[in-house]
Parts: structure tokens; sequence; C-alpha cells
């Protein structure tokens, strides 16, 4: 415990500053991947274990891809849409098949996916820790705001989180298609009834879930170190910003995603020993006060 | 025994009840009926503790029991069943009985005694005796008919020994045939236990048979009430419910 | 009833008799290490599926209380202050409650919720167990070894005093879970699993039924946790990591919830899969997600449900045949109503 030191960082702009951005790129990451969570859940009702798994998959493949090509961009799409693709090609030959069967078999699919994408991971790269670097499009100095310095990469980060997440609840509210996707959500046999393709749509559904995981992995890649097994983490945070938020709604995460963001940013200067500590605390905070979440409807 | 007080609930934009008040006396056997959508169901989740009114009062034995729970509901004395059979689908009917009873006798904590406890077998035996499903004992309830399924949850509902039991469509999905023997069954389990029943159905004919009174509920206020014969003579519910759906239902069921 | 109980003594006797003899006509230790690991995964299988099977919640945290009572058992040994039997209650007893609070955050909530949020907090409990390395030895786990100063007579330290002592406790677990499990309260966790509201509508508690089992099976979790503490003179983060729940789901799908011994069944497949496993690869993770896939897609249900349904049909036959008077109107309710 260390409340001096917090005190200290918050009464200093500078140190405020840093880790104000430090606690910004948590949360985009986190939001991204719990947004994915969340949208899979709400149209398929089955909780991606895998998700953490995805995450890791998207930044090892964005590795390779800058490996190969030296590109950004490319190493970006790659994370993304192959991660899309593998969500669709696992939510057809995998989940599908457990879809209305016991909560125990999805646990245990989801399971072996990660068991088998971990150790697989192990074999291509090594167990050991990977680097991909920080792109030459960003090799800028940092930008200077009251004094403190944030990453030019950082701001690069957080709008296109923010794009994304925009781009996900414009496209949920506002379009046709969204408005299927919640209608799925709600009635599927009517959806079905109506002549449109739910099998195909529920696998939409699902890669666009696992891309949003694979573009959090693929963002983070230049700035975190890479490990099998590194989705674990991510994963638990997810749900409890899942708890925070409340299930299945986009505002909720977002802001949840925030809070526990700067609970990491701030926590690590103040408790280091105790972040996890608190994260878990708030999260059990609102199961007691507001089971449903923060923003969540009545479900939970 | 029962009485509710200006009872009021809205979901949404939508008033399920409103403003019904009803006695129900100590022994009494009621019929509650009206079209589909008038209230019904929600009336009886009003009284059991299982949605809690915006306004009015519910009262047992003279006590409010509005913003209990329907678990507190229960142990006071109200039990219910279900308009599709709540059941235990892996136990058999020995077993899910005799595990109401034990649950009834507060004994649903109990580790270090076996179950069945004889004490509450015999209990169970004798519900399953009253309504005729000694030769299922032994079935899962998953396996049951229609039939038995519905006189389970019943029974399951007597397990708790209620003062005043509520019936929702004990009748429902079943063939004619079918409905009168398990409304005699109703009728014959209200004499001889001397219980206050209420029981919403939909089949005319039974209700004007053996009801003592009928209240009819519409758009979720009450529309009449009386004994079988003035309802049968009420102008109202002859426009409102009995001029359409009552014929309906005839022909069909004599189809 | 007498005669369950009379039968239930007879045959955790038998059993122990079996397992006390194992070791004494093959003598190698390998069986004997084998059979300790077996009691330890097989209490946590077993309890788990009180969770599982029993009630109908679907706990991914499991380990995290298999892990509580290594670790408090191993610490309070170390610290030469009790005896073993003490340190074993008091392990016992801590992870209880920590069971009791975790469980009454956990209880309340649906399904797949209460799934994750469970392994939420096992994963606390892991990174605590990581961070507070002056307590536990972070990542390298509890070193030192444990001391086994002997008590009553025993002593731990000889390996066949520690294998025996071990089956029997391991035997009286098992026969306190099925007590419970046959038990009014046992018969109330059915109605529970089965429909939930309904047993509310019959007056029972669910919230604190549940309560009641989540405490319990994490007690006798923490038992099986303390058994191998004892074995391997230590306690390691892996035991609370997530995988550790991950395998004991497996070996309940792999034996079978419907039966009681089914996990016992589960566990001893899983535990002789691993061994071959460890020896022929170090791809261990890639082989056992192949076989969960392969046998959850494949199979669909446990090798002792395979039994279990041969049993049940049989008793429905007999039944229907003793009712002849029932309708032959056959609508089976499906047992799962969970739809997607």
């Amino acid at each position: 415990m260390n409340l001096e030191a917090l005190v200290d960082c918050l009464s200093s702009a500078s140190c405020a500053v840093t880790q104000v951005s430090t606690g910004l790129i948590v949360g985009m990451l986190l939001f991204l991947v719990t947004s994915g969570l969340s949208l899979i859940f709400g149209v398929l009702g089955i909780i991606n274990f895998t998700h953490g798994a995805f995450y890791m998959l998207g930044a090892y493949l964005a590795f390779t891809a800058y490996a190969l090509s030296g590109s950004f961009l490319l190493a970006m799409v790659a994370g993304a849409a192959g991660v899309g693709l593998f969500g669709i090609l696992f939510e057809r030959f995998v989940m599908s098949r457990v879809y209305g069967r016991d909560i125990l078999m999805q646990l245990l699919v989801c399971y072996a996916m990660i068991l088998i994408l971990d150790d697989g991971v192990k074999i291509l790269y090594g167990g050991e820790y990977r680097m991909m670097g920080m792109p030459d499009v960003f090799a800028l100095p940092p930008v200077e705001i009251a004094g403190g310095f944030v990453p030019g990469y950082y701001l690069f980060m957080v709008a296109v989180a923010l794009a994304a997440g925009l781009v996900l609840w414009l496209g949920i509210n506002r379009t046709r298609l969204g408005k299927i996707v919640r209608a799925l959500a709600i009635n599927p046999q009517m959806v079905g009834a109506l002549g449109i393709n739910t099998t195909l749509l529920y696998a939409g559904v699902f890669g666009l879930g696992s891309l949003l995981a694979g573009l959090a992995g693929a963002l983070a890649a230049p700035i975190r170190t890479l490990t099998p097994g590194m989705g674990v983490s991510i994963l638990i945070e997810s749900f409890i910003v899942t708890v925070i938020g409340g299930m299945g709604s986009i505002a909720g995460a977002f802001l949840a995603a925030l809070l526990i963001g700067f609970t990491r940013a701030f926590g690590a200067i103040g408790f280091p020993l105790f972040v996890d500590g608190l994260m878990f605390a708030l999260m059990a905070l609102v199961l007691v006060v507001k089971p449903s979440g923060l923003l969540g409807r009545e479900a939970a | 025994m029962l009485r509710v007080e200006h009872l009021s609930k809205s979901f949404g934009g939508v008033r399920a009840t409103k403003d019904v008040s009803i006695d129900f006396p100590a022994g009494s056997l009621t019929a509650i009926i009206g079209p589909n959508g008038a209230g019904k169901t929600t009336f009886f989740n009003l009284i059991s503790g299982h949605v809690r009114p915006d306004e009015g009062r519910v009262l047992f034995d003279g006590a409010d029991i509005v913003g209990l729970s329907s678990l507190e509901v229960v142990r006071r004395g109200m039990a219910r069943a279900f308009q599709v059979a709540a059941l235990f689908p892996s136990l058999t009917v020995r077993e899910a009985l005799t595990a109401a009873v034990v649950s009834h006798r507060r004994g649903s904590a109990r580790v270090l005694s076996r179950f069945p406890v004889p004490e509450a077998v015999r209990r169970a035996d004798a519900i399953m005796e009253m309504l005729g499903l000694g030769p299922k004992a032994e079935i899962l309830s998953a396996n049951l008919s229609h039939g038995d399924q519905k006189l389970l949850d019943i029974g399951l509902a007597l397990a708790m020994e209620p003062k005043v039991l509520l019936l929702d469509e004990p009748t429902a999905g079943m063939g004619p045939e079918e409905r009168w023997r398990m409304i005699g069954k109703v009728h014959d389990l209200w004499r001889a236990t001397g219980m206050t029943v209420l029981f919403i159905e939909h089949d005319m004919d039974i209700v004007f048979r053996i009801a003592q009174a009928i209240h009819v509920l519409k758009y979720g206020a009450v529309l009449a009430r009386g004994t079988p014969d003035e309802i049968r003579r009420n102008q109202d519910v002859i426009d409102a419910y009995l001029g359409t759906d009552h014929r309906l239902s005839e022909t069909v069921g004599e189809a | 009833m007498r005669a369950g109980l009379v039968r239930d003594l007879a045959a955790a006797l038998a059993g122990l008799g079996l397992l006390i003899a194992l070791p004494m006509l093959f003598p190698q230790p390998a069986l004997r290490d084998f059979l300790i690991y077996f009691f330890a995964y097989g209490l946590m299988a077993m309890s788990l599926n009180l969770l599982v099977g029993l009630t109908g919640l679907v706990s991914f945290g499991h380990a995290a209380y298999f892990a509580t009572g290594a670790y408090a058992f191993g610490l309070l040994m170390q610290s030469g202050l009790v005896p073993i039997p003490v340190a074993a209650l008091a392990a016992v007893g801590g992870t209880a409650l920590i069971a009791l609070v975790v469980g009454a955050i956990c209880v309340r909530l649906k399904e797949i919720y209460f799934s994750f949020i469970t392994l939420a907090f096992q994963m606390f409990i892991h990174s605590i167990i990581v961070t507070w390395v002056g307590l536990t030895g972070g990542d390298q786990g509890l070193r030192g070894g444990i001391p086994r100063p002997p008590f009553l007579g025993l002593d731990l330290n000889d390996a066949r005093v520690l294998y025996a002592t071990c089956a029997v406790v391991f035997v009286l677990c098992i026969l306190a879970m099925r007590q419970v499990s046959q038990s009014p309260f046992g018969y109330t966790l059915r109605m529970i699993r089965d429909n939930p509201a309904r047993a509310n509508f019959l007056g029972v508690d669910v919230t604190a039924m549940k309560l009641g089992i989540f405490v319990f099976a994490a007690s006798m979790a923490s038992v099986g946790g303390l058994i191998l503490a004892l074995f391997v003179s230590g306690a390691y983060p892996e035991f609370a990591f997530w995988t550790t729940s991950g395998e004991a789901i497996f070996m309940i799908m792999l034996g079978g919830m419907k039966l009681f011994l089914g996990p016992l069944v589960g566990t001893l497949l899983l535990q002789t899969l691993n061994h071959f496993v460890t020896i022929y690869t170090e791809h261990h993770g890639l082989v056992l997600g192949t076989v969960i896939l392969v046998i959850v897609l494949g199979l669909r249900r446990g090798l002792a449900d395979f039994l279990f349904d041969a049993i049940q049909a049989r008793r429905a036959r007999r039944a229907a045949a003793l009712a002849a008077a029932a309708p032959a109107a056959f609508a089976p309710a499906p047992l799962d109503g969970r739809t997607v």
C-alpha cells in the first residue's frame, strides 16, 4: 500500500497524464474484447470462453504478418480478419454442435479449444516471450500533454478502438442488418420463418465477435510481450467488465472497461500488490448491489 | 380467509390488473374466468407473491402479505399449481411428492437421515391415493401422461397442506372427457379437505357445474361476480364473453 | 432408510479393503503414487459433481478450493505449531469460510454467470498465490517441504502408512458425500436442479440450499488438495490454475454425472491418459484438447452414463408394467429445458 505515491502522482500533471493514457489503452483493449464477448452472448446466448485465446491468436497473427511483410496495416488486418475467420470456422464446426446442450459441454469444448490454441502457439513460436516491436510509422517522439508524454501509438489505439465501438453501435442500432441481429437475439424462430438464413447469421455474429478480440490482440501486439496463455488474464478481466457494465450493453462495457483500465493504471501506483483484489472488490460490490450491472437490463 | 383489496398491476404501459377487490370466504370454491388476456394468471401471480402489485392489499388470514416472497407465502399456507405443470422431471412421482412433504416440514436441510423419510413417504402415499396416482408411484415425472402431470402438480401443492389452493387451469390441454375426470377430482379434493380453492377455467360447463362463486375478469378488471345462475343471466358477461368465446369453445369441444 | 446406509457402509468397507490390498498385491511404488493422485483428484471431481450433477451448478472454479486446502495445510504444517489432524481440520474449515464468501456472491447468479464468476474468483485466488511471494513462494510454489510429524502413533513418513491414511480419509469423504446425496438435503438439491422456481414454490429456500452444497463441496475438494500437498510435500500455483478446474469438469463428463461414482471412473481414465501422454509427448494440451473434442462431439456423454441410461430404461419398463392402467400417451418433457 503506497497511498503517498498515488497522491503524488495525482497531483503531478505529468504523472497523471501518463497514468491516464495507460488506463485508457488498457480500457480500450478490454472494451474491444468485452464487446465481442457481449455481442456473442447477446445473440447466441453462450459465453465464449475461448475469447481470451482469440485475443492471443490475434496478437500472434499480427506478429507473424508484420515479421513477414513489415507492413503494420497488414499486421492489423491479419490479426483481426484471421481471428474473425477462425471464429466462423470454430462456430460452424465445433460450437454449433453443442447449442442447446448442457452448459458443461459448451465449457468443455471451449476448454479443449484453449488448450489446443495455447499449445499450438507454443509449438509454432516456442514458449518464451516474443516482442513485435513498434512499427516505424509510429517511431515518433511522444506527444507532450501537460508535461506528460503520451506515445503516438497510444492515441492511434484509442482512436481505432473508439471507431470500432462506434461502428459496432451504429451497425447494431441503425442498420437493417443490426435490426435483424437484434431480432435474432429475441426470437430466432421468427427470424428463421421470415426466410433469413439464421445459421449464416449466427456464424457471422460469432465471427464478428471473434474479430473484435483479434483486433484487440493485434493492437496490443506492438506494446505487449506475447506469450502462450496470454489470453487468460484478459478473459477474466473482460468477465469482470461484463459484470460491472451489464451483460449485453455496449455502453456499459465501455464505461466498465474504462473503470477497470483506470483502476489498473492508478492501482499499480497506489497498491501494486492489490490491483487484482481491487478489481474483484469492484465486481463483488456490483454483484451485491446491482446484479444486472451498471447499465444492464434485468437479466442476471 | 383470503381477501384482495384494490389490487393493481401494470407491465410497461399495459394495465394487467385494475383495482380488483374480491373476498374468498374460508372453505369456498371459486372460479376465476375471463377471455384470453383478461389477467387471470397475473392475478394469481399477484396473490401468491410471485409478482408484487403496484397497489392494493392481499389479506391472508387477516394479515397483509403483499411484499412477502413466494417462499414466505407458501409457508403461510397458500400453494399453487401451474397452467403448464411444473414438475421435477428426473424424480419419480413418489420421490417428488416425498421431497415436497419434506420441504413443507422444514426438513430440506437435513443431511444425517436418509431419503425417503418414512413419515414423509406415508403422507406422499396418502396424496397419491387421494389423486389416484398410486399405480404411477415409481414412474419418472418426465414420463407421465399430460393428465397425470397436471395431477402431480396439484399433488405437489397439496404437500404444502395449504389453507388456500390456487389452481391455474387444471384442465388445460385436456380432451372433454379428461376434463370432467380432472375437475371431478378437484371437486372431491375440495370437499374432502375443506380448503379454500380458487381455480381458473375456460370451460363454462365445468365452471357452472361446480363453482360456488364466479368472478369474471376482463382487461384486468372485475366485470361481474356472483353465483353460476347469476353469471349465466348477466348480460355484460354474455355480451363480453359468452357471446363469442363460449360458442366457439363448445363447437371445438364437441368436434 | 437404514438399509441404504448399511449397504453404503458395506460398499465403503469393501472399497477400502480393495484399496489397501492393491499395493500389497502389486508392491511397485508407482501404483501407490498413482492411487494417491487418484484419491486427491478423485475427491475434487466427486465434490464438483455434487454441484454439477446433483444441483445443476456448473462451477468452473472448483480447483480454487483444492488449492486453498493444499496451501492452508502446507503453511500450517510449516509453521510447526500444530499436529497434522489439527492442520487438516483448520485447512478444511478455512476453505469452507472462503467458499462461504464466494458462494454467497455466486449462487444467486444464473447458469452461465455462475460458471464464469466462479472461474473469475478462482483466478483471483490464483493471482493472490502468485503475487504473495513472501507467504506462498509465488511461482515456485510452497518450497522447503511439508513436515509430517508423527501423530496418534502414525508416522506418515512411512510411505505405506501415508498411503493407508490417505485411503481411509478418501473413503470417509466419499461416504460423507454419498450420505449427503442420499439425504433429504440431497433430494432437495435434485429438485433445485430440475426446477428451481417450482422448488421455491414448494417452500425450498433455494439460495440457502445452493450455498450449503457449495460450501460442502468446496470442503471436500480441499481434502483432496491437502492429500496431494501431504504427498508431494508442497503446493503449487497450478493447483489453482483454471486448467485444473477444466480437468475436473472433463473427469465428470468422461465418467458421467448420473452415477454416483461416475466421476471416479473419469478421474481414473483421465489420469491414465495424462500418464501416457506425458510419457510420449510434451504437447499435453494439444493431445488432451483433441481428445476432449472427439469425446464431447463424438460420444456426447460420459461412459458411466451409458450404464446409467440402461439401468434407467429397465427401471422405466418395470414401472410402466406396474402401472398397467397408465395411459399409453407418453409425453416426456425434456430434462433440460434450456434453449439457446
